[in-house]
């Protein structure tokens, strides 16, 4: 059925964000209550004590949604109570894994214009606690993907952090831990207090079940779209998709909005599942999504270049010498002065973690050794529409 | 201190009306935007505070100054600046 060309599906596509936050999270109630249990000291006796909660679960489990929204809750009840409690979030690969940059993150909430260098992360701490004594505050950190930080500072950051409040006896403990991570095993490097000392409250979130999804997406295509223009068929099979997806909501809601995208470019009245199916081909796995978002500028310029090679290349890796290459044809696109090779083997590296391309040693048959890349999860095309969109060029 | 005194030196007048626009800021700060060097930014600030115009706060080895807002005067030269600034935007 065929509308006029301004005719949307959509109500409010703001509620399918990935960034939107809603008042209640379907099958999360158990979990929130438990963090409620948690932190009720933080407002009926603050001070007394510094809580650390680990939140466990995989991608599109709700773990942000649910620290965020416990966090704007346990906000709203603390002021009621008269006490200044905020909850800080801070996504540690965001901040580069830096401790440096977590705690001046939490700290320019309280202090929108503090020097931003001139001191180690061991000072800035010392700052933030000042800081809190100064305006008599108690602060929530949520440290979401701590494994960025563990991965990048090791043992040392995570101890400081639970062991703040050591040298300060008598005085009130002002900064509780939520430490949001997708596996526990990525503690491992942690020395056995510190490991004791996290993981003494664990909060798991499981995958959410087919049922479980499809009741999600019922509430968000209500808010979100027009009455009745979705078809429960096409919730059915995002729900069995996201599934299969490890239970990912954030996959379900994302397919259900490029869902509603195709509905809306192909001038259809409703969400079909055909918009499904079109719109199920065309998502690449959420985790590397995130990551892209949260790249440096260069890391993304570096990231266009090999999706651009990929893109005209039929091969599965390149040399460092031919990503290198492209790189500073994007950089001279967009006007950058390009890193060097050692920083640019940095950025691989940094990627390669980040499972958004895949590394392995040259071997035999070429001359030399190079680090040959590959792209398997993301495709090209893809990846060189999004990060064009993103570096604000069109299309390459 | 005479108001002439405060108001002879184009680097102070700066640095107030930075202050009063901004809130809080830290010395390098200041002098960046102010387009003064560090020393003598250092030299007017601690003669603003003497002033009782300007406090500040430490952290550590970083001092951040604000405008005195418990002060008559302090109070007063931020209306004039709100009110002059106020009056170039229009």
């Amino acid at each position: 059925m065929y509308m006029s060309s301004y005719f949307t599906v959509f109500k409010d596509e703001s509620k399918l964000d990935i960034n939107y936050i809603p008042m209640r999270l379907l099958h999360r109630e158990y979990q929130f209550n438990l963090l409620n249990k948690f932190f009720q000291f933080s407002i009926e006796s603050p001070g007394k004590m510094a809580q650390r909660v680990l939140m466990v679960g995989k991608v599109g489990t709700g773990k942000t949604a649910l620290a965020k929204l416990f966090g704007l809750k346990i906000m709203q009840m603390a002021q009621e109570k008269g006490v200044n409690l905020r909850y800080v979030h801070v996504n540690c690969r965001e901040r580069r894994g830096s401790l440096f940059m977590i705690l001046q993150q939490a700290i320019l909430n309280f202090y929108p214009n503090f020097p931003k260098r001139g001191y180690s992360s061991e000072e800035l701490l010392q700052m933030l606690l000042q800081v809190l004594d100064e305006q008599n505050i108690f602060v929530i950190l949520a440290l979401d993907e701590i494994e960025a930080l563990v991965q990048s500072e090791g043992a040392d950051a995570l101890y400081k952090l639970t062991r703040v409040h050591e040298s300060r006896l008598k005085a009130p403990q002002r900064l509780s831990l939520i430490g949001i991570l997708r596996e526990l095993g990525c503690l491992e490097v942690l020395d056995e207090s510190t490991k004791s000392t996290l993981q003494r409250n664990i909060i798991f979130l499981e995958e959410y079940s087919k049922n479980e999804l499809r009741d999600i997406l019922n509430v968000r295509a209500v808010l979100a779209f027009r009455s009745d223009v979705v078809l429960d068929e096409s919730l059915d099979i995002i729900a069995e998709l996201a599934e299969r997806e490890n239970g990912n909501a954030r996959y379900a809601i994302e397919l259900l909005w490029r869902a509603g995208k195709y509905a809306d470019a192909s001038n259809l009245q409703e969400v079909s599942p055909e918009c499904v199916r079109r719109a199920s081909s065309s998502v690449y796995p959420i985790v590397q999504k995130n990551a892209i978002f949260s790249l440096g500028l260069h890391e993304k310029l570096f990231l266009l270049g090999l999706a651009r090679q990929f893109k005209h290349a039929k091969k599965a890796y390149l040399t460092m010498g031919e990503a290198e290459d492209a790189y500073r044809i994007v950089c001279e696109e967009y006007g950058e002065k390009p890193r060097g090779h050692t920083q640019l083997w940095k950025y691989v590296n940094n990627l390669s973690a980040a499972d958004i391309v895949e590394t392995q040693g040259s071997g035999s048959g070429l001359r030399g050794k190079t680090t040959l890349i590959g792209l398997p999860y993301v495709p090209a095309e893809e990846l060189d529409r999004e990060l064009s969109r993103r570096l604000g060029l069109n299309d390459g | 201190m005479m108001v002439e005194e405060v108001f002879s030196s184009k680097g102070r007048v700066k640095i107030l009306r930075l202050l009063v626009e901004i809130g809080e800021l830290n010395i390098s700060e200041i002098a960046r935007r102010a387009g003064l060097n560090y020393a003598t930014t250092n030299h007017h600030l601690i003669f603003l505070e003497k002033a009782g115009l300007v406090c500040h706060k430490s952290f550590g080895r970083i001092r951040i100054y604000r405008l005195n807002e418990d002060n008559a005067h302090a109070k007063a030269v931020k209306m004039l600046i709100e009110g002059w600034v106020m009056n170039e935007k229009r």
